[in-house]
Parts: structure tokens; C-alpha cells; sequence
């Protein structure tokens, strides 16, 4: 397997989306309580503070034709992708275009634009009388399509589940697909939206220590060593069937370590997405995304990795140095991956 | 060159459950397609459905507790266990941690999505029960498989709608090849559900009482559902274990219209075509049978068999749609496409498109092998899968040589 680079990111989060934003948030040190939330949506939520963008308007970003009927998952995410574009200084043209694909992760898709719909066949007076434009919104590959028609990216693009593994698996499925031949350049990323459904289900899971989140980070990815920001040196993701989860996790560590070269001692950061991994590599200084942004599902790897990246660029003294990305889920799914930074330049200095 | 071969076949479906059973209702031209009963449908002017009617998941699950897991992933589970047994796999005997578990879907869970609907329209969000919540995620499809099977490989579930199995097979396609596995179970499982029913009749794409692809009067789709599941290995793990091989997976192809939604797009199909045969490494004429897409509306059936002439010429090989018998399982659907073609490869005869009555003159040159299965040998075969939001996924599978 080729070595993959990621050549330019952006994100979006409760933090904003302007670079630096998640820098900024992760280097108080502190978590972070939300924002009052309580505008967004007119159903009752289960607190008042959350961790949305409050301000996200798809119409400033990308105009009024074509979004209308986005939800707030796809419109964020289809803005990303067109922000990492930018920021990677893609050139999109008649011969890249089919070179060019998506690899998004989610958790399934928008449930709340599944839910209304559902909701409608319930409601109205005949069940079939739902509005057939919104239908495609049901469809977990919504956001991804949504993106491959805004940007006329005609390569391979794919749509993967996983919950908090969804960004590993992603990014997995993207290195696959540029190792193979079926795309010189991927994006990679994953998004979670916020929504009465999500921050309900968070409260009710019982499970999630933090309120729910929402958050898109999107990388561009590919073998091409120009500028990058950061190296992927290493992937593995397992189960563990049976309530295995943790020696799974355990072995995907040593694979990646395996892999990249690296003993544990050459890791300077350890992000997680959820608490059970925080044993995987004892030692190491624990990154906990969820604290500063809420638990943002599918995307918290990739904002957690977005956010490593910022600090990167803030500081150069970091140029170089390995992160150990983790992420799980109840069932037993894991993965790891390790990741060496730059500062944007700092590649290049040598 | 890594060689991979299919050894093993999980069909749960409304035509029949295990290989055996699926492959005498193909040859059949059996009909799944029955009045909807898993949810209210009298509310709809049209009440049909390919839905598996007497599916038990504890006649064929051995340690996943159906309880715990929504429907679509006990199909999976089911379907995989199935595969698992068809194969003669020896799982005791697996590198676990190079098996994998490859799904796609279409709507996941949604036969939970909606009972969670229904408790936050009975009692407000609060009332969603958490038992349900858990239920939820797509990823748990994929994982259903590995627990059942106790796989410790890559657990993975694909959501590029309805072309989202042949994804799955291409991805452990992949997975074999670079020598990251020795066995991969890969397909797909998706369930009937009452908006996704609701949203193909309002977008006037749901046929009111027979699928009848490539007929001239054909009207729409039937929503479906199942599982199906194939298990694939290296051609040197299964040689090893004197497995039988129904065919091997030659390559495949994915592009993405990035145009339309809903719209299929003719150019990009044809492109897709041509990406599935220089990953094959064979050329148009090879070909002897394409398990269409072949969904039965006017747009697809058209659009498809323009894509096909462009090209294979004005006379390409014989193409029938298995869906007009078991309606369309989204998710599922090219996972059913890909079981269909194996069976076509290994037992040589080609499925039949049912219900169809008259030529439409717009589709001249298409064989659909209607109503009658046909007896044929078949080396190549072209699996097609398109979907909402532009994914296009096509595998080929070619007869041991």
C-alpha cells in the first residue's frame, strides 16, 4: 500500500468554520459546555445548551439554487467538500473529474429527514401523500451524491456507515480505492448533524457521556506527496465479536505501530472516541474530541484529526510528530490509525 | 495475480431461503410478490410487495439473539450463516482476523427508523425506547455477520443505496486481491418499509400489481426486501479446502453520474460498463448474460438497455431483471444480482424477466429472456447496480477457467 497525504481540510463544528477555529476551542484545555440551542428547532430539546452552529446557513455558502432542499446533514457536508477542495488547491477539469471521488462517513445518513418522512405517511390523511422531492433525503448516500453534483465529481463515491468508526472506515475505504486505481484523489471526512432526533437519542442512549454534537471535517487524500499536511502512515480496523472490542482495539494498535515503524513511545497523542479506548496505549496524552465539540457520532474521528491538524498548524514545533487515532463502538467494531503532522510548509523544511 | 472465487450462497429471499431453494424458483420464474402485510397498506391504491413472508431468524441464527437486532441485520446475519453453510466453511478452522464482513444497504434498519417514528408521534421524543436506539445504526448490518460468525475482521456496511451490495463486493473484492483476506462474506440486506413505499409511489415509480421490467407497458418498481450474501475466498484458500467454486469475481467498476438524484444517466452507465470490463480484463463480446438493474421503470429499463447498445452494439448479450420475481431489494438487489449470476454460471441456464408481455419498440435489440428461463453456458456474466445519488456499481463474474 502506498503512502497516502493529505494535502488540505476543512471543518466545520460547533466552533465555526473558520481554520483555526478547532485549534482555538481544543487548546483552552477545557471542556466545553455548548451553546443555547434552543432556537434552531421548535420541538423541545433535551437541555438547553448543545453543541450545533447555531448561524450555518447553507444559502451563504453555496447560494440558493440546488440546496433548497439539503438537510442540514448534507448541506454541511457538501460545504465541506467544497472548503477542502479549496483548501487542498484542487484543480477540477474535464480530465481530473473522473479521478476525483467521496468517501463520507455517517451513521445513517439524516435520521430526522427519515424520520419526517416516515412521520408524514402517519400523519396525513393518506400515506402516501409525502413530498417525493424530499425522498432522496431518506437515503443514506444523500450527502455524498448531493456533493458529487455540486463539485462534478465523477469518481468513485461511497457512502460508509459506522457510527464513531465511520471516519476509520472512510478513510480505509478511500485509501483502498486510490491504492487500486479507481481514484487518483479522495475525499474523505464524515458528517454528523445536529437535530431534535440526535440530541434525544444521545440523552435517552444512556451511553454517551457527552450531549449530542454535530460536526463535518473533510480531507483530501492522496498519494501525491504536494504540500501535505499530514501523512496517513498506517490503518487498521477489526471486530471483535463477543465483547471483544477491547483486545480487537489492542491488536489494531499493534498492527498500526507494526506498520508505521513506530514503537508506542513515538506517539504524541492518542484521540478516542469513546472512553473504552483510552487504555489502548497507556502513557500516551488522551485526546477526547467529544469534551470540546459533544458527541458528534460518525464524524468525531475526523473532527478529532481536523482539530489535531489545526494544532499542527499553530504550532510547527509539533512538524513531524505521530498522533494514534481510535475509534469503537457498543457492538465491538475498531480501528486505529497513526497519522505524522505538519504545519502547512513544515513537510517541505525538512 | 490473486484469483477470487464465490464458494458459497446466502439467498433469504421471497423466492426462497438457501441456494438450493433460490435457484429452483429462478429457473422457475417464481413470483415473490404478495399483498404488503408488515404494515398497514390498505391506505395505499397499491398493496404489493416482495416481502419474505415466512422469514424465522431463529431457524437459522446460531448465537446473534434476533432480540437485540433489527430486521434487516438478522436478514444479513441469516443470509451470511446461510453462505457460511453452503460454503462447507470449517469457521473453527478461519484466520478470523481475515474474515471479513462486507454488507450494503440501502435504509438500514428501517423497520426500527419507523417504530421510533411512531413512539415520538405516540409520546414526543422522550418516549423513544432505548433498546430501539441501539437498534439504529446502519453499521450494525455488517456486524450482525461478524457476531454470528464470529468474525474478526473488517466489519463494514455500505450505504450507496441500491448498488450498495455490488460496493460490498467489489470492496471484498479488494480486500482479497491485496492479501488482506482469506475469506470476506459480502452482500447486502435491506427491509420493506412503509416511506420508502410511500416515496417510490409518489415519485410515480411503484407499479400497482406485477414488476414487469423491459416490457412496454411496464409502470414501476415493487419494493422488496431480503438478504443475500455470498461467501468469497481466495482461489488458494478454497483450492486448499477442495471448496466447490460457483464462479470468480473477474473485477468490477464504480463511477458517480454527479448529475441527478433520482435520474439514471446514460453516458455515465456506458462509462461504468467499460470501467467493470478493463477491471475484468475482458472485452463486450465475452459477455453472455447481464443481470440488468432492471428495476422496471420506464426511465432505468431505457436508460440501461441505451447504455448496454452503446456499448455492446446493436446485439448484446441476452439481459433479464430478476426483480420482476422479487421486486426490488434495494440494498440487497445487485447482492440477489450477483447470486443469480453465480447460479447462471454454475448450473447454465439463464434466470427469466416474468411478467412480461409485449416488445417495446424503444428497447429493440434487448433479449430480456422473458417469462422462460433459458439454457445456456454461461463464462461471463455483467452484474449491474445503479442507484439514487448516482452510484454506479457493476461486478463481473466469469465461469472457473
Amino acid at each position: 500500500m502506498s503512502t497516502l497525504f493529505i494535502s488540505g481540510f476543512a471543518s466545520i463544528s460547533s466552533a465555526g468554520m473558520r481554520a483555526g477555529a478547532l485549534a482555538e476551542r481544543v487548546s483552552s484545555g477545557q471542556a466545553h459546555p455548548g451553546v443555547p440551542v434552543g432556537s434552531l428547532y421548535e420541538a423541545e430539546l433535551p437541555a438547553a445548551d448543545g453543541h450545533a452552529l447555531t448561524d450555518f446557513d447553507v444559502k451563504t455558502h453555496l447560494g440558493r439554487k440546488g440546496t433548497s432542499f439539503y438537510d442540514r446533514a448534507t448541506a454541511l457536508a457538501v460545504v465541506a467538500c467544497g472548503e477542502a477542495l479549496a483548501n487542498a488547491h484542487i484543480e477540477i477539469d474535464e480530465e481530473t473529474r473522473p479521478r476525483i471521488g467521496i468517501a463520507l462517513g455517517t451513521t445513517l445518513g439524516s435520521f430526522k429527514s427519515t424520520s419526517d418522512f416516515s412521520m408524514e405517511t402517519l400523519v396525513q390523511p393518506k400515506p402516501y401523500l409525502v413530498n417525493p422531492v424530499l425522498f432522496p433525503n431518506t437515503v443514506m448516500n444523500c450527502a455524498a451524491g448531493q456533493a458529487a453534483i455540486r463539485y462534478g465529481l465523477r469518481g468513485a463515491n461511497a457512502t460508509i456507515t459506522g457510527g464513531p468508526m465511520a471516519f476509520l472506515n472512510a478513510l480505509r475505504y478511500a485509501g483502498n480505492a486510490i491504492n487500486r486505481g479507481y481514484a487518483d484523489t479522495m475525499l474523505v471526512g464524515a458528517v454528523e448533524e445536529f437535530t431534535p432526533h440526535r440530541a434525544w437519542m444521545t440523552a435517552l442512549s444512556g451511553k454517551v457521556p457527552h450531549p449530542a454534537g454535530e460536526a463535518v471535517a473533510v480531507f483530501a487524500v492522496s498519494t501525491v506527496r504536494m504540500a501535505p499536511v499530514a501523512e496517513v502512515l498506517a490503518i487498521a480496523n477489526g471486530y471483535g465479536p463477543g465483547g471483544q472490542g477491547s483486545e480487537a482495539l489492542a491488536g489494531c494498535v499493534q498492527r498500526v505501530l507494526r506498520k508505521a515503524h513506530a514503537s508506542a513511545g513515538d506517539i504524541r497523542l492518542h484521540a478516542i472516541t469513546r472512553e473504552a479506548e483510552s487504555g489502548a496505549l497507556a502513557g500516551t496524552k488522551i485526546f477526547r474530541a467529544a469534551q470540546h465539540f459533544g458527541d458528534c457520532g460518525a464524524a468525531t474521528g475526523a473532527i478529532a484529526l481536523a482539530s489535531v491538524l489545526e494544532l499542527h498548524e499553530a504550532e510547527p514545533a509539533r512538524d513531524g510528530e505521530l498522533t494514534l487515532l481510535t475509534a469503537s463502538t457498543d457492538d465491538g467494531a475498531v480501528g486505529a490509525a497513526i497519522i505524522r503532522g505538519w504545519s502547512r510548509g513544515g513537510a517541505d523544511r525538512g | 495475480m490473486t484469483r477470487v472465487a464465490v464458494t458459497g450462497l446466502g439467498p433469504v429471499s421471497s423466492i426462497g431461503t438457501g441456494a438450493e431453494a433460490f435457484a429452483a424458483a429462478l429457473l422457475a420464474g417464481a413470483s415473490g410478490i404478495s399483498q404488503i402485510q408488515s404494515f398497514d397498506s390498505s391506505g395505499f391504491p397499491h398493496r404489493n410487495g416482495g416481502e419474505v413472508r415466512d422469514f424465522d431468524p431463529a431457524r437459522w441464527l446460531r448465537r446473534l439473539d434476533p432480540q437485540r437486532w433489527g430486521r434487516s441485520s438478522q436478514f444479513a446475519a441469516a443470509a451470511a450463516r446461510l453462505a457460511a453453510d453452503d460454503a462447507g466453511l470449517d469457521l473453527d478452522s478461519l484466520d478470523r482476523g481475515r474474515a471479513h464482513a462486507v454488507l450494503g444497504t440501502t435504509s438500514g434498519e428501517s423497520v426500527v427508523a419507523e417504530a421510533l417514528t411512531a413512539q415520538i408521534l405516540a409520546s414526543g421524543f422522550p418516549g423513544m425506547v432505548p433498546e430501539l436506539i441501539e437498534q439504529l445504526p446502519a453499521g450494525r448490518l455488517a456486524h450482525a455477520v461478524s457476531e454470528e460468525l464470529g468474525l474478526h475482521g473488517e466489519s463494514l456496511t455500505l450505504a450507496t443505496a441500491c448498488s450498495a451490495s455490488n460496493y460490498a463486493i467489489g470492496y471484498a473484492y479488494d480486500l482479497l486481491v491485496t492479501g488482506e483476506a482469506d475469506v470476506v462474506f459480502a452482500g447486502g440486506a435491506d427491509s420493506v418499509c412503509r416511506w420508502a413505499h410511500a416515496g417510490f409511489f409518489k415519485l410515480g415509480a411503484l407499479t400497482e400489481t406485477a414488476c414487469a421490467p423491459f416490457d412496454r407497458d411496464r409502470s414501476g418498481i415493487l419494493t422488496g426486501e431480503g438478504g443475500a450474501v455470498l461467501v468469497m475466498e481466495t482461489f488458494e484458500h478454497a483450492q486448499r479446502r477442495n471448496a466447490r467454486i460457483y464462479a470468480e469475481v473477474l473485477g468490477y467498476g464504480i463511477n458517480c453520474d454527479a448529475k441527478h438524484p433520482v435520474a439514471p444517466d446514460r453516458e455515465s452507465i456506458s462509462q461504468c460498463m467499460r470501467i467493470a470490463h478493463r477491471s475484468a480484463d475482458i472485452k463486450p463480446e465475452e459477455v453472455d448474460y447481464i443481470c440488468a438493474h432492471g428495476t422496471g421503470t420506464p426511465a432505468n429499463d431505457l436508460t440501461e438497455a441505451r447504455a448496454v447498445i452503446e456499448v455492446f452494439g446493436d446485439n448484446p448479450p441476452p439481459m433479464s431483471s430478476i426483480k420482476s420475481m422479487i421486486g426490488h431489494t434495494m440494498g440487497a438487489a445487485s447482492g440477489f444480482g450477483a447470486i443469480a449470476s453465480a447460479i447462471a454460471i454454475d448450473r447454465g441456464f439463464l434466470p427469466p424477466t416474468i411478467n412480461w408481455q409485449n416488445a417495446d419498440p424503444e428497447l429493440s435489440g434487448v433479449d430480456p429472456i422473458p417469462n422462460v428461463a433459458r439454457r445456456a453456458t454461461v463464462r461471463v456474466v455483467q452484474n449491474n447496480g445503479f442507484a439514487f445519488g448516482g452510484n454506479n456499481a457493476i461486478v463481473m463474474l466469469g465461469a472457473v477457467r
